[in-house]
């Protein structure tokens, strides 16, 4: 199709579509269209990425008001969103520039609600590690069980594209398929997007093996399956943190606590990757249970009554010392040296 | 050599050279047409072949927007149990290019292990039908629909929404549409 039969197309799809939107869109309560907003549906946890989230909006953030930069107002609307980042409105494209009205599924603790972006705002410093990219109306944040503090609220929630929806996606034939309007070039950018891709945050290494980095902090091989990326990313938001006993257990497994012991370490890890539920909470001699026995191809758990610490993709996950001292690690973290496993029970995860 | 014996030897050969005389001229004509054609396919990149068969649909429908309604509501209604028989149905409805990409759709979603896995089902009402300015016989349909599972928690709480389609008719014969072009867009 020539350049310019394409744009008296483009021009005639224009007119016809805006001419038919209008005419659909303009006959109110009369037709069967969604309620706008509609309720908030609750469901069980999604997957996705975890990202930075803040809340905004209600009686103690008088200073965001009510009307989104879309033009709807939120009061109407509790189930939405707002893409943040940069210190311009016009950088706010955290998530790369989605569309207003994209869908995103979002995860917070044991339960998972769609919300809409119909907002932007500006970003912020990281949030436990994770980039800060949306910002959660607070009637939205509310029904997810996420608490108000006055509108200050920060922390991670998990966000995904809802799958494919409507005939011609579903069926393969739509034009640009699912999630087209973002560009190629952000959508690899896009925390939300369906395709598996890196997590967040996280520093990738070419080849099969993690890498130890200087601060700490590992680098998740490029080679291995994205449970695995998203295993060591967890690892990663709570790196140094410092031993107690008991640390964390009790705690919803997305948050982050100040403390941790090896159980609890190791389950935020597992967490991460999508293989516990948000609530789980065992001790380390549960853990010799998990999953199926022996090691795995990318991660295998060493667990017994007194212990539990796991090897993923090569680095070892575990409390400060716990092979004795000057084994490496200056807390809970990732270790460069292999222990010994003896007395200890192996087992992996299904599938890696 | 006998007269009679040289006679017969004549006649053979005669009869021979006749055989073969009867079967030369079409073989040399079907050589000949190959050349052309593949001459032909050199310069065009297509090998010339002969038309299809007319394709006869279902149904029809005495009016483009109403032949468009009835195909749209049912490409957008199925669930995971009769979506590849409804597809195949749909087909056997329109001509040309949709027809193509429904028998697609039907093969696609024959052995499709997701859709079955989790039960899920399309839903909607064909919202508009206009004529696309300037383009002869082509519309674009606006669909609401909604998409549901059974066996996922994938689908909970996503609203129903807007789609876009284009689509194509074809007359048939004096006040019998068909589909023939059918994109969705959206």
């Amino acid at each position: 199709m020539s350049a310019s039969v394409a744009a008296v197309f483009a021009a005639g799809v224009g007119v016809a579509v805006l001419g038919l939107l209008t005419s659909v869109f303009g006959q109110g309560d009369q037709c069967d269209a969604p309620a706008p907003g509609g309720g908030i549906v609750l469901a069980p946890p999604g997957t996705g990425q975890l990202v930075g989230a803040t809340e905004y909006g209600g009686p103690g953030d008088s200073s965001s008001g009510v009307i989104g930069s879309s033009g709807a107002n939120l009061l109407d609307f509790p189930d939405s969103y707002a893409e943040l980042g940069g210190e311009t409105f016009e950088t706010a494209t955290a998530m790369g520039g989605l569309p207003y009205l994209t869908p995103l599924r979002i995860t917070w603790g044991n339960r998972s609600a769609i919300a809409y972006k119909r907002d932007i705002g500006l970003g912020g410093g990281p949030i436990d590690g994770l980039p800060r990219v949306i910002d959660l109306w607070w009637e939205l944040a509310g029904r997810l069980g996420i608490p108000y503090h006055e509108g200050l609220w920060s922390g991670p929630v998990r966000i995904e594209r809802p799958p494919p929806a409507g005939a011609g996606d579903l069926l393969g034939q739509s034009a640009g398929g699912p999630g087209s309007l973002i560009p190629a070039s952000t959508a690899a950018q896009d925390p939300g997007a369906c395709a598996p891709a890196a997590p967040t945050g996280v520093p990738i290494t070419s080849g099969a093996r993690a890498q130890l980095l200087p601060d700490g902090l590992a680098a998740a091989p490029a080679d291995a399956p994205l449970a695995v990326q998203e295993m060591i990313a967890a690892g990663n938001q709570i790196v140094g943190k410092p031993y107690e006993v008991g640390g964390s257990h009790g705690l919803p497994l997305s948050d982050v606590g100040s403390t941790y012991d090896c159980s609890s370490s190791v389950e935020h890890l597992l967490y991460g990757a999508g293989l516990l539920p948000v609530t789980y909470d065992a001790p380390s001699g549960t853990l010799e249970s998990f999953g199926e026995p022996g090691p795995g191809r990318w991660v295998t758990l060493y667990a017994n009554a007194d212990h539990v610490f796991m090897y993923v993709a090569g680095l070892r996950w575990d409390t400060h010392n716990a092979a004795g001292p000057g084994d490496g690690s200056t807390g809970i973290g990732w270790h460069p040296l292999i222990r010994s496993a003896a007395g200890f029970v192996a087992r992996h995860p299904a599938g890696l | 050599m006998s007269v009679r014996r040289a006679s017969a030897l004549v006649l053979c050969a005669l009869t021979c050279a006749g055989c073969a005389e009867s079967h030369k001229p079409p073989r040399a004509a079907e050589r000949s047409r190959a050349a052309r054609a593949l001459a032909e396919a050199e310069a065009t990149h297509e090998y010339p072949s002969p038309p299809p068969p007319r394709q006869t649909t279902t149904t029809t429908a005495p009016a483009p927007v109403q032949a468009i309604r009835s195909f749209a509501t049912a490409y957008i209604n199925w669930n995971a149990q009769t979506v590849a028989n409804d597809m195949r149905r749909l087909a056997q409805r329109c001509v040309s290019q949709a027809r193509s990409a429904m028998q697609l759709a039907a093969a696609g979603t024959a052995g499709d292990y997701e859709l079955a896995r989790g039960g899920i089902a399309n839903h909607g009402t064909v919202e508009a039908v206009a004529p696309l300015p300037g383009r002869r016989d082509e519309y674009v349909v606006v669909t609401l629909e909604s998409t549901t599972a059974t066996n996922t928690t994938a689908y909970q709480g996503l609203l129903p929404a807007w789609h876009i389609a284009l689509a194509t008719v074809t007359e048939q014969a004096p006040g019998q549409w068909v589909l023939s072009g059918w994109q969705p867009e959206s």
